[in-house]
């Protein structure tokens, strides 16, 4: 029974499960294809609230229609609605209509990045002292291992995101921004606010290979190879920024 | 090559600390590579959604996948958009069955 009345929720092709039984007599197929439509049109309505760029970018029409579809492929595994929709920008990269807007699944992940951003942890504060400590212990620099934020996150794109973004926020004009520049962003949550940044090719290659453990030495040893590698700028936005929650050795 | 690596660490922790610590007209003007967005704060998403999705509106049995598949975004930046979708923007009228 479950599972067939879970099939039929999300295909309307589908007969409704049989059983239904209505209390005034009326047809249980229909009281059950408005219990179906309000399913699906509450998931598209969180899809709507969760990426407004990117539908913004195609319209309100088109959105709908491809959250539809989402929505009948990847129905929620939890009960949880601030995070559905997730693999949404990996559905809309290979979803043949929205081809002609090639940077729409990116904006879609930036769009995530900054609802986890929301959701994440509160900062833990690096206490003052930390930074002038590692400092003084100069041999053990480069084998340092720096933690973020838990709302610290970053995407590399082919694409101009931050400004495509950007523009949607009344930030900047969208006639100026050209879609193919490559951008780098990183997204996080000192406060209560959620910050998009812009980051060089070299910082966003930094942050992500601390991200994924290296020691602060191979880390900037390995983005030096960007000609727009600047270590002290991006050390002085991400200390300014408070993305770092602690330095530690291991 | 390990002493310079360290060397050049501890030149710029010290140095990214120093600007860091700076009033921030200081940083928007020395780190011109870098944009600051400040973003809108989400509204709190519930688990519950109210709303379009109470509605009884549409209990449209049609088959969205072959309207879809017809669509062709239609933005509303043009501007943006018009740079790499050219063909069929005509199609969007035949999909009637908006918030269904």
């Amino acid at each position: 029974m479950n599972a067939q009345f879970f099939e039929a929720l999300l295909d309307p092709g589908l007969l409704p499960p049989a059983g239904l039984t209505t209390w005034n007599s009326s047809d249980p197929a229909a009281r059950f294809a408005v219990y179906r439509n309000n399913v699906i049109v509450s998931l598209i309505d969180a899809l709507a609230d969760t990426y407004p760029v990117t539908q913004a970018l195609v319209g309100e029409e088109f959105f709908r229609a491809m959250a539809r579809l989402f929505v009948r492929q990847e129905p929620p595994r939890s009960r949880v609605l601030a995070f559905y929709g997730e693999s949404f920008p990996a559905f809309i990269e290979t979803f043949p209509p929205a081809a002609s807007v090639p940077y729409l699944a990116d904006i879609a992940r930036l769009e995530m990045l900054r609802v986890q951003a929301y959701h994440a942890a509160d900062a833990i504060e690096l206490p003052a002292d930390v930074i002038a400590q590692s400092i003084a212990r100069i041999d053990e620099l480069p084998e340092l291992r720096i933690k973020f934020q838990p709302s610290v996150g970053i995407l590399c794109s082919p694409y101009a995101v931050v400004s495509l973004w950007a523009a949607h926020q009344g930030i900047t004009d969208i006639s100026t921004v050209d879609p193919d520049v490559p951008e780098n962003a990183l997204i996080l949550r000192p406060q209560l606010d959620i910050e998009v940044i812009r980051l060089t090719n070299g910082a966003s290659s930094f942050i992500a290979l601390l991200l994924q453990g290296k020691s602060l030495g191979a880390a900037h040893e390995a983005a030096s190879l960007a000609a727009d590698f600047d270590l002290t700028d991006i050390l002085g936005l991400l200390i300014q920024t408070q993305a770092i929650s602690s330095m530690k050795i291991h | 090559m390990h002493k310079n690596t360290a060397a050049s660490l501890a030149l710029a922790l010290g140095a990214a600390f120093t600007i860091a610590a700076t009033p921030t007209a200081a940083i928007a003007a020395s780190n011109s590579s870098q944009e600051k967005c400040y973003g809108v704060a989400l509204k709190g998403k519930n688990d519950c959604q109210a709303g379009a999705g109470t509605t009884c509106a549409g209990t449209s049995k049609s088959d969205y996948q072959s309207n879809a598949w017809s669509l062709v975004p239609k933005g509303t930046c043009i501007k943006t958009v018009s740079k790499t979708s050219s063909t069929g923007y005509g199609r969007l009228k035949a999909f009637k069955t908006k918030k269904s």
